[in-house]
């Protein structure tokens, strides 16, 4: 039997899911919901001092960049598998666009958050 | 004396020397509110068409033969009335995901190839012979894996697994869950092998956690947890793996 | 003797067959809105990266109805994941007990929410402190 690469995948896909589970409806609704609502209101939440002063805290934005990488991963694992289980004859070419795609999405983050320093 | 009350089946027929494909034939059937629905295929083999040909054995829901599509879900056949369908038509197909060879008969070969890879047997720990009389189990030991010793071996839990329809080679949810079983017996010592089959394509990864497999189950095995509790356990193996290329503990043993 | 031929069924539409199905197809189908969200976030993060003027014109975009739309869809995902994840959380731990007691997957899908609303109330309290 031939071992499965699977395993790596899958603990980034965990790790994404769970972050998403816990933190996601949390920072959707302040970040999509709350600043457009108090903004209206003439109230400036996540101004652009106050939020650069934060991510440019290395922990802070190292942390937000992997997490975004790993949500990104969760989802390229997830589209992955459903497109195949739609009957895609997924190749090495889904392959790479899905998981690629997470890859440089994570990357672009971590560039962004070292622009910050 | 009344009329009994009657109910439409809509059974699915493939005769191979005759049949290109699946077809679907009406039978009208009297029947009473304790009539399974295997007993309704029964009538109908001996009342009204004997070509009809379905397996089944004990009607009563331990021998796992009768395992069938009914109005799209897998169910045994001995396992759920007539009633519940009235007045129809229900449906009754054979079990999906696997090869038709006849009607409702499906061909289960696969499955019992793949449940001989799987080790579902007890390895002992320790050397034993029969003079050392009865190898004992105590109940909350027993506890750790009992759900899973129920399984009935019925296939319901493959016909709800589109991993399983998609990838043949998937071991698929009831060896897998036969297969932890065993791995979850604190008298048994063959976890290595077991893990070979774990950390295969064929086995635990091949699963996507759908979960239709455990509501299907007519025993209440739940064998997405079966495989699924093994997915950390294999990961960390991968990864150790990794640290020690070439020295997957196990690896010797055969 | 040789066999008679089976019958091979197909997956074609497979999804139409079992509600379960659907439901497991929407579940993996609220990825994408999960990745649409982290998307627009390292937009944000590049933007602000970039300068206070890109940065200000992508905290604008939120007014946009289109966006503003589409982020209430991701919310609807993100909490069907949540709800579908902490329900399924307990099929991938192995049997844990507790002073010799097993616990529960009632259990432990509470504990997870449980963590799940503090630390959406930390996050909200971290962000909106840190940033007035």
């Amino acid at each position: 039997m031939k071992r499965s690469h699977e395993p790596p995948l899958w603990l980034l896909f965990g790790a994404g899911g769970l972050l998403a589970a816990l933190l996601g409806p949390a920072l959707i609704l302040l970040t999509g919901v709350v600043v457009p609502v108090a903004a209206e209101r003439g109230v400036e939440v996540l101004g652009y001092e106050a939020t650069r002063e934060l991510l440019a805290r290395p922990l802070v934005g190292v942390l937000l960049a992997l997490s975004l990488g790993v949500v990104l991963w969760h989802a390229a694992h997830r589209i992955y598998h459903t497109l195949r289980d739609l009957g895609m004859r997924a190749g090495q070419g889904v392959w790479w666009a899905c998981y690629g795609s997470a890859a440089i999405g994570t990357l672009v983050a971590i560039g962004a958050v070292i622009a910050l320093w | 004396m009344s009329e009994p009350a009657k109910i439409t089946l809509e059974v699915q027929r493939y005769h191979p020397e005759q049949d290109s494909g699946p077809r679907w034939q009406r039978y009208t059937v009297p029947y009473t509110a304790e009539m399974s629905v295997l007993e309704g295929l029964q009538y109908i083999k001996d009342h009204l068409d004997g070509s009809l040909t379905f397996r089944w054995s004990c009607r009563m829901a331990i021998c796992g033969s009768c395992g069938c599509m009914i109005d799209g879900e897998p169910e045994l056949a001995c396992h759920v009335f007539l009633r519940d369908y009235a007045p129809g038509p229900v449906r009754v197909a054979a079990l999906d995901h696997f090869p038709i060879q006849r009607d409702l008969v499906i061909d289960h070969s696969d499955f019992l190839e793949k449940l001989e890879t799987v080790h579902s047997y007890l390895i002992p720990a320790e050397e034993r012979t029969p003079a050392d009389g009865t190898h004992r189990q105590t109940p909350q030991a027993m506890a750790d894996y009992y759900d899973y010793a129920q399984c009935i071996n019925c296939l319901l839990c493959y016909a709800a697994c589109p991993q399983y329809g998609w990838h043949p080679d998937f071991a698929g949810p009831a060896a897998l869950a036969l297969l932890q079983r065993y791995n979850l017996d604190d008298r048994d010592g063959g976890h290595r092998l077991r893990e070979r089959v774990i950390d295969a394509e064929q086995g635990v990864w091949g699963c996507t956690l759908v979960g239709y497999c455990s509501e299907v189950c007519p025993k209440g095995v739940d064998p997405a947890r079966a495989i699924n509790q093994n997915k950390a356990g294999s990961a960390a193996r991968y990864l150790l793996g990794w640290w020690r290329p070439g020295r997957r503990r196990g690896e010797d043993r055969e | 003797m040789s066999r008679p031929p089976v019958y091979r069924p197909s997956m074609r539409g497979w999804w139409q067959r079992h509600p379960a199905y659907r439901r497991y197809l929407l579940r993996e189908g609220s990825s994408a809105l999960l990745a649409a969200y982290a998307l627009w976030l390292l937009a944000g993060l590049v933007s602000l990266a970039a300068g206070e003027a890109a940065y200000e014109r992508w905290r604008e975009l939120h007014g946009n109805p289109w966006v503003f739309g589409v982020h209430l869809a991701a919310l609807l995902a993100a909490l069907y994941h949540a709800v579908t994840w902490f329900r399924l959380l307990p099929l991938t731990l192995p049997a844990l007990r507790w002073g010799g007691r097993r616990i529960t997957d009632r259990t432990l899908v509470r504990g997870a929410w449980l963590t799940y609303v503090a630390l959406s109330v930390g996050v909200w309290l971290y962000l909106l402190g840190g940033v007035r």
